[in-house]
């Protein structure tokens, strides 16, 4: 098991930026999650940390020791891949037991821990089988058993649920996160998905084009977002825009006849630089709350019910606001809706050119 | 206020942070070259170190080096640097006349009409010959093409497959059947037209240039056709559907829309038939064997074949290798511009995603029989040859006139009493199973190193290992001759006047080298590379997964490779009948067979080597046979 360290790691193909300074540690036995949108670098990040792509700048540390020149085979990581690739010549068993045999394990220990990760991840039975004759479940539980089995220093893990039907990507994102707890294993995930990365990370890197933006862990990012990227990236929202009035208590904004406050996310506003506020549909208060709150008072454009909730967008003098509304209570379009927002829950972030 | 972590970072040791500095600094200026030099020691690891100077070692020492020799021979003159040969050539009316030097077309003297084409020199008459063969091929292959790639009737699986019949090698032994076939005397056609149904008022003579165009257009239609397919398969349907929407509709929708589509492909297959149509022996000495009209010797291949008549005595005259240059100029710089061109095409259709399901009609009955008709006929006449040859093999119709009357099995007898005969055939063997031992190990080190690895000069490699399909087979044997028996080699093995073994095998391997380059290619493609990847990460070599992932998953395709590779050199003319004829204990069989066609075999009788010509036909099918149903390979490369 060890810590791993980035630093300013940074991948270019030709013109692309793919990966921009990169600096970052990730601790040992720390489910750490790279997620950002398609294209914004976190496979070449990952790769990087594998030895199958070697950056143009910046070093890769495994417990302080530099890797950046090693190639992947001297590295002892596990990457599961997007895809898998399993390898469709060999059976289950030969699959996984390839990095014992690389290693030159003794056959009756390569079959007894086959047999016994097999059995972990709930295999057992199946050693026989191609990869083609199992469903994609099944597939992406060999791709996890055949790095296990080594005892991999680092599991990397790059958008391993992404070819899996929805209710099984739920089911297996708890296994892999009990998984992992239970072997403490240093584990690097890779997502676009900002649910999936909450629910699984002890920490999650915000990557976008290239950059690191923000690092945190799943409440820091989502409730302290450090920029609008991140704020809109992280979950729905509406976002207004103003002049910063104030910054006594909390940052103080006006639009028109509205007045916002909130909380200063960065801590670098300044009275009279531009902010935008970042509200979250989920929010809202119907009733006035004990603490002090922001007040928007519209009406009704548009309802729809999802089920938990009503999703309802409120025209506050021209503002256009997603405001979730609870169920058993009536927002007819057309109809006046008043809802109220702790200041607590209140964004304030810097507004960029 | 709650603030977000950001990037933690521990402070870099002093060592390390100095270690850093100094190396920024020394690269500070080039960091591009720096990256560019570890990536490539990065990706020289032993196995592609390897296989990259094995595969440069070999293309360098038995293409580059020869063809080298023979530009350089080409270009002097007593010692200089001179164009001297190729003014002589352009200038001299034996190779470049514009006003005709003999010949007849359409001449119709004492009963008989003469097709037979005007001589205008050795150069131009090669050029007038490939020319036409590519035109005529180009539009039979686009017609068949048409009806087989858009049109869905009865019987259209047996024509997938007897349409490809002429691919099937019957080298001379085709050419003497179309000569046999027309002659003026006693030819099947003139039988047929003239004495039975009395259609024709003059017995016909096709001989000559017009002859070799016959034979050779029968022989290579099926290379168009087969290129053409595969683009018209690649058309996306939506496109021709989207233009029948705007209006278009027969032959106009064909010429805007589908005709530049498929273009690529049309282009493809007829380069291919222009290079072997200008460096075929086969067609020039069958029909010098069945007819022996002057007219048929008077192109370039086989006045440089003849040349070799004189090498036993060390000697090639410089004219000849010039000769042997221009026309190798020709066909490597025609094959080149096209491959460029296809290369830029094929990116474009590929881009706009994989393989469609072709557009298929189904016409009415009436149609579907017309259609069969006259596919039929094609089958027929393309076919005559290999009817012909089997004919000959099997019945006295080389020696009865116009009509075989009984069978014998003599002659296939004759492949194991004759013991010239079966000297031939294991000197063929020997010679292809060891070329295509050298061709699966060179074969796919190149592909793999071409797809797989990212290392300067791989574009060089891939030319080299694609290129030796447009160079004559007569050029090369006239570089080998030049190059390996100069006094630096002389009587070693790779001496063709000592023992031309080593150096047939060596040519066999480079002619054949690109039919298992494209074959093995074709499977690396297939293959992910994230299954290679996952083995390094696993802790696997680059070596050891090459041996553990790459090639059992590809190790049909390099079967399928290796048999065809095998087939073809099996059937080789070129080198085989040149360099080859040079000892006589070393001949292989295409040598035997153009010797017995041209009569100056002790065994006689043609019929012989239209029996070799069945051995040879019977080892391509089997190998096509198990390359499609046992690997399930498509094993039919004629494109570039
Ligand atoms: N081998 C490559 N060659 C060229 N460009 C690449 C290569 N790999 C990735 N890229 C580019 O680098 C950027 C980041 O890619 P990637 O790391 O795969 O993103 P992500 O995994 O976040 O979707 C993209 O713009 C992608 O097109
Ligand atoms: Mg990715």
């Amino acid at each position: 098991m060890v810590e791993i360290e980035l630093r300013n790691l940074t991948k270019l193909f030709g013109d692309v930026v793919a990966a921009d300074h990169v600096n970052l540690t990730i601790e040992d036995g720390e489910f750490f999650t790279l997620l950002g949108p398609s294209g914004c670098g976190k496979t070449t990040t990952m790769r990087m940390i594998a030895g199958l792509e070697f950056p143009t700048e910046g070093r890769v540390l495994f417990d302080g020791q530099d890797v950046t020149g090693l190639p992947s085979f001297e590295r002892n990581t596990g990457m599961v891949f997007q895809n898998y690739a399993l390898w469709p010549h060999l059976k289950v068993f030969e699959n996984v037991a390839y990095g014992l045999n690389v290693r030159k394990i003794p056959k009756d220990q390569v079959k007894e821990r086959v047999l016994g990760i097999l059995d972990q991840v709930e295999l057992e039975g199946m050693e026989d089988r191609f990869p083609t004759q199992l469903s994609g479940g099944q597939q992406q539980r060999v791709a996890l058993a055949r790095v296990l089995v080594i005892n991999p220093a680092v599991l990397l893990l790059d958008e391993p649920l992404s070819n899996l039907d929805a209710n099984l990507r739920v089911q297996m994102r708890e296994e892999i996160k009990a998984l992992q707890r239970r072997l403490k294993i240093t584990t690097v995930y890779v997502t676009h998905d900002q649910e999936e990365a909450m629910s699984v990370s002890d920490r999650i890197a915000i990557q976008n084009h290239g950059k690191v933006r923000q690092i945190g862990s799943p409440t820091e990012i989502y409730n302290v977002p450090q920029d609008i990227f991140i704020a809109t990236f992280m979950g729905r929202g509406t976002l207004l825009e103003g002049e910063a009035t104030s910054t006594e208590g909390g940052v103080h904004m006006r639009i028109g006849n509205i007045t916002l406050q909130g909380l200063d996310s960065t801590g670098s506003i300044k009275q009279g630089d531009m902010v935008a506020c970042v509200i979250r549909p989920e929010n809202y208060c119907i009733d006035e709350p004990i603490e002090p709150s922001n007040v928007l008072e519209g009406e009704v454009e548009w309802a729809s019910f999802i089920g938990p909730y009503t999703e309802v967008r409120l025209d506050v003098d021209g503002n256009k606001v997603l405001v979730d509304v609870p169920p058993g209570m009536e927002a007819p379009v057309g109809g006046r809706l008043k809802v109220y927002i702790p200041y607590k829950n209140t964004i304030m972030l810097p507004l960029e050119e | 206020m709650p603030h977000s972590t950001t990037t933690r970072r521990s402070p870099p040791s002093l060592a390390a942070s100095l270690r850093g500095n100094a190396v920024t600094l020394s690269w500070a200026e080039f960091p591009s070259v720096k990256e560019k030099v570890e990536k490539l020691r990065r990706e020289l690891d032993p196995l592609t170190l390897v296989q990259t100077l094995v595969s440069y070692t070999i293309l360098l020492a038995f293409l580059v080096a020869p063809l080298s020799s023979l530009v350089l021979q080409g270009f002097r003159f007593q010692g200089d640097l001179s164009l001297r040969w190729f003014t002589d050539i352009l200038t001299s009316p034996e190779y470049v006349s514009l006003q005709s030097r003999g010949g007849r077309m359409f001449e119709v003297r004492r009963g008989v009409m003469y097709i037979w084409g005007f001589d205008h020199g050795i150069l131009l008459n090669s050029l007038f010959v490939a020319f036409s063969v590519t035109v005529l091929c180009s539009v039979i292959g686009i017609a068949v093409a048409m009806i087989m790639g858009r049109y869905e009737f009865k019987g259209k699986s047996i024509f997938r497959v007897i349409l490809l019949i002429p691919l099937l090698a019957t080298p001379f032994v085709n050419a003497y059947v179309v000569g046999k076939v027309f002659n003026p005397q006693f030819g099947l056609l003139n039988y047929l037209l003239y004495d039975l149904l009395h259609v024709i008022p003059w017995r016909i003579s096709v001989d000559g240039l017009v002859g070799l165009m016959v034979a050779q257009t029968l022989s290579y239609y099926p290379i168009v056709y087969l290129n053409v397919v595969a683009s018209l398969n690649n058309i996306d349907p939506s496109l021709e559907e989207m233009a029948e929407n705007l209006g278009a509709t027969g032959f106009r929708l064909f010429r805007t829309v589908t005709f530049p589509l498929f273009l690529p492909g049309l282009v493809a297959g007829a380069v291919i038939t222009f290079i072997f149509s200008l460096e075929d022996l086969g067609a020039p000495i069958g029909f010098i064997g069945a007819t022996a009209n002057p007219l048929a010797k008077n192109v370039a291949s086989y006045q440089i074949y003849s040349a070799f008549a004189e090498a036993c005595t060390g000697q090639i005259s410089p004219k000849t290798s010039a000769l042997a240059l221009l026309i190798m100029i020709i066909t490597v710089v025609s094959y080149v511009a096209v491959k460029t061109y296809t290369s830029r095409r094929s990116y474009a259709m590929i881009s706009k995603g994989g393989r469609w399901s072709p557009r298929l009609r189904t016409p009415g009955l009436g149609v579907q029989a017309a259609i069969c008709l006259s596919l039929l006929l094609l089958v027929l006449w393309g076919a005559m040859p290999q009817i012909g040859t089997f004919v000959l093999a099997s019945t006295n119709w080389a020696t009865s006139g116009t009509l075989p009357t009984r069978f014998t099995g003599e002659f296939f007898k004759a492949l194991l009493t004759n013991k010239d005969v079966t000297r031939a055939i294991v000197n063929s063997l020997g010679y292809s199973f060891a070329a295509v031992a050298i061709m699966v190990l060179v074969g796919s080190s190149i592909s793999y190193v071409v797809s797989k690895r990212d290392i300067p000069s791989k574009n060089i490699l891939d030319m080299l290992a694609t290129v030796p399909i447009s160079v004559p087979g007569v050029s090369l044997a006239v570089s080998y001759f030049l190059f390996f028996s100069t006094p630096f080699f002389r009587g070693s093995l790779l001496d063709p006047l000592t023992d031309p073994a080593l150096l047939l095998i060596i040519a066999y391997t480079i002619r054949r080298l690109p039919f298992m380059t494209r074959s093995v290619y074709a499977g690396l493609q297939q293959i992910d590379k994230s299954l290679e990847e996952a083995s390094l990460n696993l802790g696997a070599t680059r070596t050891t997964t090459f041996v553990k992932i790459v090639i059992p998953l590809i190790v049909t395709n390099v079967i399928s490779g290796a048999l065809l590779s095998f087939v073809y050199s099996m059937a080789e003319v070129s080198t085989s009948i040149t360099l080859g004829a040079l000892r006589e204990d070393r001949v292989p069989i295409t040598f035997f067979i153009s010797q017995i066609v041209y009569g100056t075999a002790a065994v006689g009788a043609v019929s012989i080597g239209a029996s070799l010509c069945i051995l040879l036909m019977t080892v391509q099918i089997t190998a096509m046979a198990v390359s499609n149903f046992v690997l399930k390979q498509k094993a039919s490369f004629l494109g570039v």
